[in-house]
């Protein structure tokens, strides 16, 4: 691979593997250039330079470590991705402790019990800024900012010094017994994935890069680390047009976004919805997607809607972060499926020939389940005397050496890339005392993607309404976990062993959405579309 | 005008599609509540500029004002006065 030449100074030769440093250089390279520019709610841009997110990160570091934070400690920061919730993720950092991003949608119990099972020593929180930082064990509040000592670039030095293996980040994704699992991953790992980045895509200091994901999400190491990095701006998507295709597409264009990340659920409403392509995004020269399939068709419309940007397919769960990638190809038609490529740099990949699950191994791997020994074995295989992660996605090998994604070995599903455990939504249904028997199943609305429909089974007819149901999972469940369609059965599909038939209930929700689409006429009444279908 | 009649017509007929017997209160929330996911959102806004030929702006897109009938209503109610005063159907204040 060639070696190229970076723009700027502090722009990457990477003096090691520890983010906090990539900041602390770069503020030193180019401390005007800026950082973070976030837009408030009157379109009013708030410029953050490389200076004054690094002292001010350095700053609440020194408060951290004067108040007793010690080395991995947990730090939560339930905060929307704002510049005050990049403060606090290099903050953490350099104070040597651990971020743990929680988005602050998640209901209010599993948002406490997630603090709970990380043991986060500050919660950092609140829609305002500067937000609240409270000590979970004294109920203490800490003031943002510096504290009495001056801590400013040149005290920085009094900080502790985390190693490259220690955790640097823990995301919490949807656990099938119905309790999230916390994933644990080390500086090395994020500086695999963001360096390789950094060089495939050339990324520098004139780059203006988007990733709409928030900061619970992977793809949101992207954005802010390569910031860090390479001097480029991290430009904040304002969360509430994250879904709005038409603003999404009008923000690319005036911010001038030079790098884009997102799953491809967001890019493919704003070809369709946002009418992407009647507009010319001169600067726009990179797209990047992951997180869930995306169909051919659709890419081939987004290469054409931009044909200048390299634009690609990057793969792999969270709990590995991106292992393969593959560049689409000029003249992409869409009439076959994109493949998920080949290995990054960093990763090593194989075959399981039994299964056909995709083994992944590699610098970018996750340290393990946060407080889950079990399932950290469970989930790690020996290969050539190197720890590879089961991926639970079945693939198969194209003769030109790429991957080609075939489906999951178990019940997980990505919906708008949202990573989801049915399972987790079946344990939240049955939670309600008046619910008997709850299964969920995915079904593809040929439109946008996934569609999730519930099936439950009452304690008697007609004592829960959709409404109540849909209102206790999005009291336990965040809201992409939300099922589109909950259908009230007055029995279940069995199989022969007394087995939830799954087989039966997809076929069922299958038809229960095409009649739904079909019967897209007012309701005029209360009729069954299917004689075991009950309200 | 009968806004509410109107939206929970809509959610009805794509909402809840049709399969259910369902109430929807004024206040029963929509988008917290788990009825309208941020895909559903998309289908609210576009009808209610189509319906009530308004047209939103970014910061309006907001789940504190899009939750229940009673906010949607109340929300319309004033981009169409803004509008008849000569404020723009953008519903952006003058000045």
């Amino acid at each position: 691979m060639p070696e190229r030449e970076r723009p700027e100074p502090g722009s990457g030769e990477p003096e090691g593997d520890l983010l906090s440093d990539w900041l602390r250089s770069t503020a030193a390279a180019t401390p005007d250039a800026p950082a973070v520019i976030e837009q408030d709610r009157t379109g009013k841009d708030r410029v953050t330079s490389f200076r004054e997110l690094f002292e001010q990160a350095a700053s609440l570091a020194a408060r951290f470590v004067e108040h007793g934070i010690q080395k991995q400690d947990r730090i939560a920061l339930v905060l929307s991705k704002s510049t005050d919730a990049i403060v606090s993720v290099f903050a953490a950092l350099l104070a040597g402790a651990v971020y743990v991003p929680i988005h602050p949608q998640w209901p209010k119990e599993r948002i406490e019990a997630t603090l709970a099972d990380c043991a986060a020593r500050l919660v950092i929180e609140g829609e305002s800024s500067p937000p609240r930082i409270t000590d979970r064990d004294t109920g203490e509040s800490l003031p943002w900012g510096a504290p009495d000592i001056r801590s400013d670039i040149s005290g920085a030095h009094l900080l502790p010094r985390a190693d490259a293996g220690d955790p640097a980040l823990i995301l919490f994704t949807s656990g099938s017994t119905g309790r999230p699992k916390g994933v644990v991953l080390s500086h090395r790992a994020v500086s695999a994935f963001v360096k390789w980045t950094a060089h495939e895509f050339q990324i520098g200091s004139t780059d203006r890069i988007a990733c709409p994901s928030p900061l619970s999400f992977d793809l949101s190491t992207f954005d802010i680390f390569n910031m860090a990095l390479c001097g480029a701006t991290c430009v904040l998507v304002p969360e509430h047009i994250v879904w709005m295709p038409r603003f999404l597409v009008q923000f690319v264009r005036e911010a001038g976004i030079t790098c884009w990340y997102s799953v491809p659920s967001i890019l493919a409403g704003m070809l369709e919805e946002g009418r992407m392509a009647q507009h010319d995004y001169p600067g726009l020269r990179v797209i990047l997607f992951a997180g869930e399939v995306f169909h051919g068709p659709v890419v081939a419309r987004l290469v054409a809607a931009v044909p200048q940007a390299v634009c690609a397919n990057l793969y792999g769960p969270t709990e590995t972060n991106v292992v393969t990638w593959c560049r689409v190809p000029r003249g992409f038609d869409g009439s076959q499926p994109l493949p998920i490529g080949q290995p990054c740099p960093y990763a090593t990949v194989t075959l399981d020939a039994a299964s056909g699950e995709l083994l992944a191994g590699g610098n970018s791997l996750m340290s393990g389940y946060w407080n889950r020994p079990e399932d950290t074995q469970r989930v790690f295989v020996n290969v050539a005397g190197k720890r590879h992660y089961r991926t639970g996605d079945r693939v198969s090998r194209a003769a030109d050496g790429n991957y080609l994604f075939l489906g999951r070995l178990d019940r997980q599903v990505k919906r708008r890339g949202f990573r989801i455990e049915l399972g987790e939504i079946e344990t939240a249904l049955a939670g309600r005392g008046d619910i008997l028997e709850a299964a969920a199943v995915a079904v593809d609305d040929g439109k946008l993607g996934t569609a999730i429909i519930a099936f439950v089974r009452a304690r008697s007819k007609g004592t829960v309404s959709l409404v109540e149901a849909k209102a206790h999972c999005a009291r336990t469940l965040p809201l992409y976990m939300v099922p589109d369609h909950i259908v009230f059965l007055d029995a279940m599909p069995k199989g022969s062993r007394g087995k939830i038939d799954y087989i039966a209930l997809s076929k069922l929700a299958e038809a229960l959405d095409q009649a739904s689409l079909k019967y897209g006429a007012p309701n005029h009444g209360d009729q069954d579309r299917s004689p075991a279908v009950h309200r | 005008m009968e806004i509410k009649t109107a939206v929970r017509q809509f959610i009805a007929e794509n909402v809840l599609l049709g399969i259910h017997q369902t109430t929807i209160e004024d206040t029963t929330p929509l988008v917290t509540g788990g009825l309208i996911d941020s895909i559903g959102m998309i289908g609210l806004v576009s009808f209610l500029e189509t319906r009530f030929k308004v047209e939103f702006v970014p910061r309006e897109i907001d789940v504190h004002s899009l939750d229940t009938l009673e906010q949607i209503d109340e929300l319309i109610r004033k981009k169409l006065a803004s509008q008849q005063t000569g404020t723009a159907g953008s519903g952006q204040q003058v000045g």
